[in-house]
């Protein structure tokens, strides 16, 4: 294919596929898994919001840090942590990535610029203003971006965090993920300032909206977002409007959604869907390849299962080993 | 019972790149909120009695409602009594095409105020059919709203909607230029098309020219901004005026000149360009590029493919807008506003 319409070149278009469909396949898998009971902890699935962990991530290289959520598995797996490890980790296997002391919602892989999700709703913005001053001092053009949802944005800490990246003029980017709910708590209902942008406004920052299930609206809005920051433009904010395609958590009857919600979501937001119906009609992917990369992401995700069911525990000799860490 | 106005405000308008890639900015919903609270005590002025909106979830509602009541609790009567539409709440472009789509249809509403950008007003007129728009600009690309303090728009608007301005006077004829893909049902743009590479709608916005390929404008102004300044800056045309201008672009340096236009707000790029030519009413343009997409006042909207057949026309006199500046000339030449309990004249001579 000589001519490329995208602004990726078609591995990357592959790739971009690819950390899409392994993030849903995994949460796919994790809803089934969960209600077998082998899984402790809760688990929140970011299935539906693919495109805004995917269109983002694509930007960043390890030197750049995120701070995630509570709903982090799909950032994980953008920003390159290994689904094994994932798998192991929320499994409460010795073989997760934090050895199985954190479980779902405390992965993180400092290798890869992964510094956690967080229970703690707004708790992921200070930090990433650490992360930034830190690559400011260093200079060495990395960025930090911390995920929200629409809830967690009335945090005083998502607050105080824009006023202190503003004034610092830190390499900082507060990415709201909006799929309309906190919990059962609809984003209208609880949200004073109706337009996260609006707010941006408030501490002088630059904000952007976009639709959410469209990985090539995030990408783009991203790319020149992330190109600045890296610049030392300083600091903004980006609304991806997005769909959660499962409960607030496994287990969630979802009584506060319309009827056929999630169907309608399903049929027509959904962002792979939409991802691989325009790179195909192009002519620069073709199907047989979207296909292989759901048969390897499939079996990867297979592997992954059975790998965590299998491996062992930590033990109790290892209580308080990996728990402080000496700075 | 008076004439009704209806009011589309749209909270999703202004909210695009184009606050990182260039430097736009964006009416905050508070402020949106007190735009329509202007307008309408203007339309109260003129003896409108009732207004109708769009619902929306974006706040501009509540925050009006919340004002209205604290004025009506402190004996204000300044307000016409404002309803809502009974429609289903998307939040997206569709809410607008409704209210204009309902507002046409019940037959009562003599104009409808619209707040927001060029890409509001085109979804208000591919809806409103002939009932006339009075524009104010809350958008980013804000090429066809004229820029004017909302309480004058809501008192030209109340005049011409009473009846207190001959309609030749009140309204005045607008362009719009129509995209069809394979026949099908047309798109419309109120400035201007612009074709370009890209295959995908992305984040919208235009701001790489090495992406664009033609532009068709119904009216180019060189006072404008968006894509329409780069025709409006070698061969203006007016809104009034009979078809528009059709032009060729190149990427920087391809092309045979070059223009420096402002493409969106404090973005003033250097534009390859090949030709143009006028672009007559009622006459089908078919764009060169075998494949891209069509920007319609600004934003990627549609993608085509080779196999697809886009057909661009211009149509004069395709739908009506309050003539503003028109109206507040004739009120003031009628002393429309002008009452008194003596003949005040004007002193015709300070000496004598
Ligand atoms: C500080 C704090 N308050 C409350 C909670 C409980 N809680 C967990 S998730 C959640 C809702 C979060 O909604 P949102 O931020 O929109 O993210 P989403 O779950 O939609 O991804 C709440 C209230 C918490 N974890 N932390
Ligand atoms: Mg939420």
């Amino acid at each position: 294919m000589t001519n490329n319409p995208f602004p990726l070149s078609r591995d990357q278009l592959l790739a971009a596929y690819r950390t899409m469909r392994t993030i849903r396949d995994f949460e796919e898998r994790l809803h089934v898994e969960f209600a077998k009971g082998d899984i402790p902890g809760f688990v929140h699935l970011y299935a539906g919001e693919e495109a805004c962990a995917a269109g983002i991530m694509m930007h960043l290289t390890d030197i750049d840090r995120i701070a995630s959520t509570h709903r982090g598995h799909g950032h994980c797996i953008a920003k390159g942590v290994d689904v094994h490890e994932m798998m192991g980790e929320i499994y409460g296997k010795s073989t997760g990535a934090c050895r199985g002391k954190g479980g779902s919602m405390h992965i993180a892989d400092l290798s890869k610029g992964m510094m956690g999700a967080n229970g703690i709703l707004g708790a992921g913005a200070p930090l990433i203003c650490g992360a930034g001053l830190a690559a400011k001092f260093r200079g060495d053009g990395g960025v930090g971006i911390t995920f929200f949802g629409d809830g967690a944005s009335n945090q005083g800490t998502v607050l105080e965090s824009m006023n202190l990246a503003a004034i610092w003029n830190l390499p900082v980017i507060f990415v709201v993920e909006n799929n309309g709910y906190a919990e059962s708590t609809s984003v209208e209902y609880a949200t004073a300032v109706d337009s996260y942008v609006d707010r941006a406004a408030g501490f002088g920052l630059p904000g952007v909206t976009v639709d959410g299930t469209d990985f090539f609206a995030v990408y783009e809005a991203a790319g020149e977002i992330v190109r600045r920051a890296r610049e030392g433009g300083g600091p903004a904010l980006l609304e991806c409007k997005t769909v959660r395609f499962f409960g607030h958590f496994e287990g969630d009857a979802q009584t506060y959604k319309a009827k056929g919600e999630n169907d309608f979501n399903r049929a027509n937001r959904d962002c792979l869907k939409i991802f691989a119906s325009r790179v195909t009609a192009a002519g620069v992917v073709s199907e047989a390849e979207i296909a292989l990369v759901d048969r390897e992401v499939a079996s990867l995700i297979d592997a992954a299962v059975e790998s965590a069911k299998g491996a062992p525990l930590p033990t109790p000799r290892e209580l308080l080993t990996d728990v402080y860490v000496a700075y | 019972m008076t004439p009704k106005v209806g009011i589309i405000a749209n909270p999703i308008s202004a909210r695009d790149i184009r606050r990182v890639v260039a430097s736009a900015n964006s009416v905050q919903i508070a402020d949106r909120a007190n735009i329509v609270q202007r307008a309408l005590a203007a339309l109260s002025a003129c003896g409108i009695e009732e207004a109708v909106m769009m619902p929306e979830r974006g706040g501009i509602a509540s925050h009006l409602l919340r004002s209205m009541e604290r004025s009506s609790n402190q004996g204000e009567a300044r307000f016409p009594r404002l309803g809502f539409l009974d429609m289903k709440v998307t939040g997206t472009v569709e809410d607008t095409r409704t209210a204009a789509r309902m507002m046409a249809s019940a037959g009562d509403v003599a104009a409808i105020i619209v707040l927001g950008g060029d890409g509001t007003h085109r979804a208000v007129v591919s809806e409103c059919g002939a009932v006339p728009i009075a524009g104010i600009s809350t958008g980013t690309n804000n090429a066809f709203p004229e820029h004017r303090e909302p309480t004058i728009t809501g008192l030209a608007t109340g005049l011409a909607a009473m009846g207190r301005v001959p309609p030749e006077i009140a309204f005045a004829a607008n362009k719009k230029i129509e995209v069809s893909i394979d026949g099908g049902a047309p798109e419309i743009a109120l400035v201007d098309v612009a074709v370009v590479t890209d295959r995908f709608i992305g984040a919208r916005a235009l701001w790489r020219p090495e992406t664009f390929r033609e532009l068709y404008v119904a009216f180019a102004d060189p006072e404008v901004i968006g894509m329409a300044a780069i025709a409006g800056l070698v061969e203006p045309v007016t809104r009034a005026e009979a078809g528009g201008l059709a032009v060729t672009l190149a990427p920087a340096g391809q092309g045979a000149m070059e223009v420096r236009a402002p493409i969106a707000p404090g973005l003033i790029e250097t534009i390859g360009l090949e030709s143009w030519r006028r672009m007559p009413a009622g006459t089908v343009h078919r764009p060169s590029l075998a494949a891209g997409s069509i920007a319609l006042d600004g934003e990627r909207e549609l993608f085509f493919d080779p196999h697809q057949d886009v057909a661009i026309t211009l149509i004069d006199r395709a739908f009506r807008t309050v003539d503003v500046s028109a109206v507040m000339r004739f009120a003031a030449r009628q002393k429309l506003l002008v009452g008194g309990l003596t003949a005040a004249r004007p002193l015709e001579n300070a000496h004598s």
